[in-house]
């Protein structure tokens, strides 16, 4: 019969340590040799600065995520970002962002086909190289917004540092200025608004917490507006107009803002 | 609407979206760059509507990958921060969109 024992690894005070266990102690003595194996990884959450609480079945979905990711996959860092954390019940999947050493974007597919199986969930992957995410923290508004909220499978520090780095911010530019000329449908509007919203936000160094963003984008139209954007519903012609307007001004102050910055 | 006057939208908004497309691949560096490829549908989509409106035969044809071959050239040196390597898919881009419309 094979000769096994399971326990959980303790803190000692210069190394961490097993015990072999007492009813062992004939079986395993001093002086035999023993293998020791991963059996299965302790998931830690770590929450965002600021993030409330979420609730049991939250956390442990969560922690369900990190562990088959852990397993499957090997990954050493692991976000989940989103409306997941801060809507009760409106979000709409599950953001989950992999720091990996190097991206492969069938990898992502992978990911995202195996978590669909084990979970029955809808989810968003995103893979970033580790530095890239460190670069991407300082010049990008967005991935800044992304990570106002998180939680992480180990204690991290988002830096405060940012860049303004023209070439970028103008890729994020593309769709609000081409909503000045084409009509797309409602949300269009929104995502653009809500983007140049936080472009604006970073440029002035304020905070880009999602609710202090939403509620930047509710002040500049009526109630009804704003939630027939969101919703993504029918508007009329004037209030395309309107919103024309609105984009126009934002980026007009955008433009002023990063004409001194890097390219 | 005219034929004319759709073929001119439609190619606008073709340009667009090709444009937001070959960002996506020029660009891959972006952490958003799946997200503008979601932008090029959302505009594809409208010009689908356009696209649907009408009857095109091969002279129409011939006049809407002209133009828009002209606009997303255009487009795209004006856009000076896509990276290099923009107008090296351009045309393949143009050919692939204009199948899954049935123009090519």
């Amino acid at each position: 019969m094979e000769t096994k024992f399971i326990k959980t690894v303790s803190k000692g005070s210069r190394f961490n340590q097993i015990y072999v266990p007492k009813s062992m102690e004939s079986l395993i003595e001093v002086g035999d040799k023993v293998e020791v194996r991963l059996v299965k990884k302790l998931i830690e959450i770590h929450y965002s600065k600021g993030l409330k609480e979420l609730s049991q079945f939250k956390e442990n979905l969560i922690k369900s995520i990190f562990s088959f990711l852990n397993e499957n996959f090997d990954f050493h860092t692991m976000f989940i970002v989103g409306s997941f954390l801060t809507e009760k019940i409106d979000y709409n999947d599950i953001d989950i962002v992999i720091i990996a050493d190097k991206k492969d974007e069938n990898f992502e597919e992978e990911i995202y086909n195996k978590l669909i199986e084990k979970f029955n969930l809808k989810f968003h992957v995103l893979i970033i190289e580790e530095k890239k995410f460190w670069r991407l923290l300082k010049i990008c508004p967005l991935t800044k917004a992304m990570f106002s909220n998180f939680v992480c499978n180990k204690p991290i520090k988002i830096p405060n540092e940012s860049l303004v780095n023209k070439n970028h911010i103008k890729f994020l530019l593309m769709m609000p200025y081409d909503l000045l000329e084409i009509r797309l449908n409602s949300r269009s509007f929104f995502d653009s608004l809500r983007r140049l919203i936080t472009i604006k936000r970073f440029l002035k160094n304020k905070s880009l917490g999602i609710a202090e963003i939403n509620e930047e984008l509710k002040m500049l139209m009526a109630d009804f507006l704003y939630k027939k954007i969101r919703d993504n519903e029918e508007i009329e012609k004037n209030s395309i107009n309107f919103l024309r307007e609105i984009l126009k001004s934002k980026l007009k102050i955008i433009e002023d803002l990063i004409k001194n910055g890097e390219e | 609407m005219g034929k004319n006057k759709d073929i001119h939208k439609l190619t606008n908004l073709m340009t667009k979206a090709l444009r937001h497309k070959i960002g996506s691949i020029v660009n891959k560096d972006e952490f958003y760059a799946n997200k503008y490829v979601k932008d090029a549908e959302v505009i594809m989509k409208e010009a689908e509507k356009v696209l649907l409106r009408q009857n095109w035969n091969d002279h129409d044809k011939g006049k809407i990958r002209e133009q828009l071959r002209i606009k997303l050239r255009k487009e795209l040196e004006q856009k000076d921060f896509l990276h290099n390597g923009k107008f090296e898919i351009m045309n393949e881009e143009i050919d692939k969109a204009l199948k899954k419309f049935g123009l090519f």
